[in-house]
């Protein structure tokens, strides 16, 4: 055992290594734009200058003159497609913008034309060559910008159905001893995952094949398709692979639909793979977000008002948010709370979901505006958390299926040393390095949708596991394989693993942290039904009691390890009594209060997700507490996070070395959100400024000198089958919070916009 | 390059070469359409393909490309080996390093014709065999990935960094590592890989 592997505790599954550890370092793993097309051509695009306007015109005579250069599409000769509802609509797209449908420019960036070549170095010339007249028109930027609008999100986005109150906000308020009241901004990010926005398709006949990063392969089969005008069947989307997604690929973006027709056309495969810049406006990204809090407390810390009101930016076309309040409402005891989200549409591309959606913002504003409250009560923060935990949420009285809060303070603070703080700010340096310790608390819904699977055994305990899931990083092949081995007690290298195809059974968005419960949750059942099946053959007279279940055949090995040991027997006899050589289940599996649609709704690539805070007489939340030091120097303001702890509680932990890598990455993930990443907007024209891997800062390795993920053992048996939580988007909510909490330590300056940069600091 | 390399460029001289080479330089990478009223670039014909040979992985590949066409594409468009990565195709990322040489190199900021009569390695060429070299074994003992899309840069970009001498302590790899972006921020098991490597690579 190693760091990367920790001793599992209970309730949790083996650190084995990743299932596709080895295609992944040895170069072998095949990624979209990876897979070997016959005789492709290269498709490049050419985006708008101009954020608000028409075009009254190309010239393409100089482009055209390119060697190599096959077609050019613009809106004048594009192909026909239909229109896709917004994914927070019920619908498939990531944005209502559809581009190439007219003249009109909607956004910075858009797609107005598609060169088609023999060559990416042709297809990238001739683009260059394109010449666009437009009429430009003023655009509005962003909140402050002249031209905008604003509404309240409840009733105009389908996924923001409430807006949570109890009790009487305004008069507890009035009445509090202790009041914080407070403004919070943070900036418009762009996820940038590694692989580009590529998409190849090939058309064999009437049937379509997309190779595309995707963290929804059902959702995006159905999105073109309904594009295209064709059905469903005849598209498949494969993706063994996904270069991260972080929420950029869950809705379908405008440019497959494009290519796929234009492929159609030409008859030929056709290869695009968008440069990084291109990335910034031809899909979503986290928009820029506005918080105004109101705390009352008494002078013990007992929280008796909160208000959250946040604003949100979306595109003139589509009303998309993200609406964070449904968990700040309900995460401390506090009998008058009061919130609104509204959502401000400016001249831009749509926004989406984008790593932690609702929490990364919203917990930022209210972990900010707790230690605040601790200032003024001159109290340590983690008490003012330990007096308003609570075993029920406050708006609808429900109580938490599980809740280890204060568990995973107390761990990660003696972790860190916070007994070693002292509390006043500007009270701890080291040299010229001002030095603050900071946290907050983390939290994420633990959500779960539908899933179908398919599980083959045979006579060898060789096990085939078939489930469009997708492999964005979290470890997905490996938790999956890891709980067919469990289940039916065959070895972990005798189980193969097929996702991310949508011709396989299907499964979930890679979204909302889903993915682990709703999967295993499925293959866990496919699993039983093949025991059953055993069962039955073996036994014919017994009835099935869950008891007898476990003491046959490979029921009867639910551990590796025992498996290992003399159970071939068992499994050709079970074979033998069934007189087949192969056994093959299907299944499918919803959640609990999952609609009655669910399944439906599951073939046709619509997500279902259920679980959180909708949950009808309870309330699932995973959670995590997150300490970090941050050193301000004195004379050039230079500010580093040498130091991020994290402790954790999610439920049954699948596997602790995906799960700490997870959170890990996501721990730096919120730093970053922090200290780092920002897309800047030119005010003037609405465009993205800074919209490439030099200018847009992520974090690399010397920006992250000490991370340690403590993971609690949790267990929880009214969630799913699974018994897990998800995971893959808790660790990086709150701790941009931790950083500005700690920043306030180190200087005693309270920064309530992010990113906080040196130019920031007056200490 | 190797001084002769030119006279093997079939229907084509170097001083046209330079030329388009210069001229494509002009034109941004990226097609943000301009207006009408911009001045056109001067119309060159660079689509003209010339034959070069690249020995990659310790084999030699006759290839006919546009001289525009980067290490990175022509690994990845014209042999087959996709290891490597297209994350920017502007040096900014690092997704694509390879070892050109010892050195590691961006290869989506490489010509190929300016690669021709060296010795390319990528990461499909750093195993013996089934027998992983020591530091892709590294990286699965340390789960020095996610998504695995940066991991074969991180790869070579860490063999590169434990032979330059670079690898001594956490903050020297960490800084010498930091022109190799993880979305996922793997980081920490990268600098423990490398630490588990480091003197296999080393004693070898």
């Amino acid at each position: 055992m190693n760091a990367a592997a920790p001793e599992p505790k209970a309730n949790m599954g083996q650190p084995v290594p990743r299932y596709d550890a080895v295609a992944k370092v040895a170069g072998r793993a095949t990624y979209g734009s990876d897979m070997p097309l016959d005789n492709p051509a290269y498709a490049f695009l050419v985006t708008s200058a101009i954020a608000r306007g028409r075009i009254n015109g190309f010239d393409l005579d100089d482009a055209k003159r390119v060697r190599g250069v096959i077609d050019i599409i613009t809106h004048e000769n594009a192909p026909d497609l239909k229109e896709s509802k917004l994914f927070s609509n019920g619908g498939y797209a990531g944005t209502t913008i559809q581009p190439l449908k007219s003249a009109d420019i909607a956004h910075d960036g858009e797609i107005v034309a598609v060169v088609i070549a023999e060559s990416y170095e042709a297809a990238r010339e001739a683009a260059n060559r394109v010449k666009v007249s437009y009429t430009a028109a003023t655009p509005s930027a962003s909140f402050d910008s002249p031209g905008t609008t604003k509404a309240a999100a409840k009733g105009q986005n389908a996924q923001f159905k409430e807006d949570p109150q109890v009790g009487d906000f305004a008069k507890a308020f009035d009445e509090a001893e202790v009041k914080v009241d407070a403004a919070y901004e943070t900036p418009t990010q762009h996820h940038n995952p590694m692989e580009l926005f590529s998409t190849s398709c090939v058309w064999m006949g009437d049937d379509l094949v997309i190779y595309e990063p995707s963290q929804y392969v059902y959702g995006l089969k159905n999105g073109v398709a309904e594009q295209l005008g064709i059905d469903a069947d005849k598209v498949r989307v494969v993706n063994p692979y996904v270069g991260g997604g972080f929420g950029s690929r869950g809705s379908m973006t405008p440019r497959t639909a494009i290519i796929a027709g234009i492929a159609k056309r030409l008859n030929r495969p056709i290869k695009l793979v968008p440069t990084r810049d291109q990335g910034f406006t031809i899909a979503t990204y986290r928009a820029e977000t506005r918080h105004a809090i109101k705390l009352g407390a008494n002078r013990d810390g007992k929280l008796v008002a909160l208000r959250h009101e946040g604003v949100e930016v979306s595109s003139r076309a589509d009303p998309y948010c993200v609406g964070g309040t449904k968990t700040t409402t309900r995460l401390y005891a506090c009998p008058n709370v009061d919130s609104l989200v509204s959502i401000v549409r400016a001249d831009r591309n749509t926004p989406g979901f984008m790593r932690s959606p609702p929490e990364v913002p919203y917990m930022f504003a209210l972990e900010s505006a707790m230690d605040e409250l601790a200032v003024k009560l001159d109290m340590d923060p983690i008490e003012l958390r330990r007096v308003n935990d609570t075993t029920n949420e406050p708006i609808g009285g429900k109580p938490y299926t599980s809740r280890s809060l204060m568990g995973c303070f107390d761990e990660a603070a003696k972790a860190f040393g916070w007994s070693q703080r002292s509390a006043a700010p500007k009270s701890m340096s080291d040299g010229d390095w001002l030095i603050g310790y900071g946290c907050a608390a983390t939290c994420y819904p633990t959500q779960m949708a539908p899933s179908a699977a398919r599980v083959r055994l045979q006579r060898d305990g060789r096990t085939r596991v078939e489930i469009a899931g997708h492999e964005i990083g979290t470890g997905a092949y490996t938790v999956i394989a890891q709980t067919a081995a469990e289940r039916l007690g065959v070895p972990l290298e005798q189980v193969a693993v097929f996702i991310g195809d949508s011709d396989l059974p299907p499964g979930p968005v890679a979204g909302g942290s889903n993915s682990t419960a709703s999967t295993c949750s499925a293959v866990m059942m496919v699993c039983d039904q093949i025991r059953q099946r055993m069962f039955k053959a073996m036994m014919p007279r017994q009835s099935l009691t869950d008891k007898a279940k476990e003491t046959v055949g490979i029921g009867r090995t639910p551990t590796m390890q025992a498996a290992k040991s003399d159970r071939t027997l068992d499994l050709e006899r079970a074979f033998d009594a069934l007189g087949v050589g192969v056994i093959e289940e299907y299944g499918e599996w919803k959640p609990e209060g999952a609609p009655p649609d669910s399944f439906k709704a599951m073939h046709s690539g619509h997500a279902r997700l259920v679980g959180g805070a909708a949950m009808k007489d309870k309330i699932a939340y995973a959670f995590g507490a997150e300490f970090v030091e941050v050193r301000v120097n004195r004379f050039t303001h230079e500010i580093r996070a040498p130091r991020l702890v994290g402790a954790f509680a999610a439920g049954r932990i699948m596997n602790p070395r995906t799960a700490r890598s997870q959170l890990m990455g996501g721990l730096i993930w919120g730093m970053s959100s922090a200290l780092l990443e920002a897309t800047e907007i030119d005010q003037r024209t609405a465009r993205y400024v800074n919209d490439n891997l030099a200018d847009y800062l992520v974090p690399v390795s010397a920006d992250v000198p000490g991370v340690e993920v403590i993971l609690l053992s949790e267990q929880d048996d009214h969630i799913n089958p699974a018994g897990a939580k998800g995971l893959g988007e808790l660790a990086n909510v709150g701790t941009n919070a931790a950083i500005c909490n700690a920043i306030y330590h180190a200087t005693g300056q309270r920064i309530r916009k992010l990113p906080v940069r040196l130019e920031n600091i007056e200490v | 390059m190797s001084g002769n390399s030119s006279s093997r460029l079939s229907g084509f001289d170097r001083r046209a070469f330079m030329a388009c080479a210069a001229g494509s330089a002009l034109v941004p990478m990226t097609a943000r359409a301009g207006a009408l009223d911009a001045p056109a670039p001067v119309a060159q014909d660079p689509a003209l393909h010339v034959e070069i040979t690249l020995r990659v992985n310790g084999q030699d590949k006759r290839l006919s490309l546009d001289p525009r066409t980067t290490v990175l594409d022509a690994l990845r468009e014209h042999l087959k080996l996709t290891g490597s990565k297209k994350g920017c195709d502007h040096g900014q990322c690092g997704a694509c390093t390879v070892l050109i040489g010892e050195r590691r190199v961006v290869s989506c900021l490489t010509l190929a014709l300016a690669a021709e009569g060296q010795e390319i390695t990528t990461i499909e060429g750093l195993a013996t065999g089934d027998q992983l070299h020591p530091m892709q074994q590294a990286f699965i003992d340390n789960d020095a990935f996610q998504c695995g899309y940066c991991t074969p840069g991180q790869i070579m970009s860490a063999v590169a960094c434990v032979k330059e001498g670079h690898a001594s302590s956490d903050a020297d790899i960490r800084e010498y590592m930091s022109g190799n972006i993880c979305r996922c921020a793997a980081y920490p098991n990268i600098v423990a890989a490398m630490k588990q490597a480091a003197p296999e690579i080393t004693k070898g």
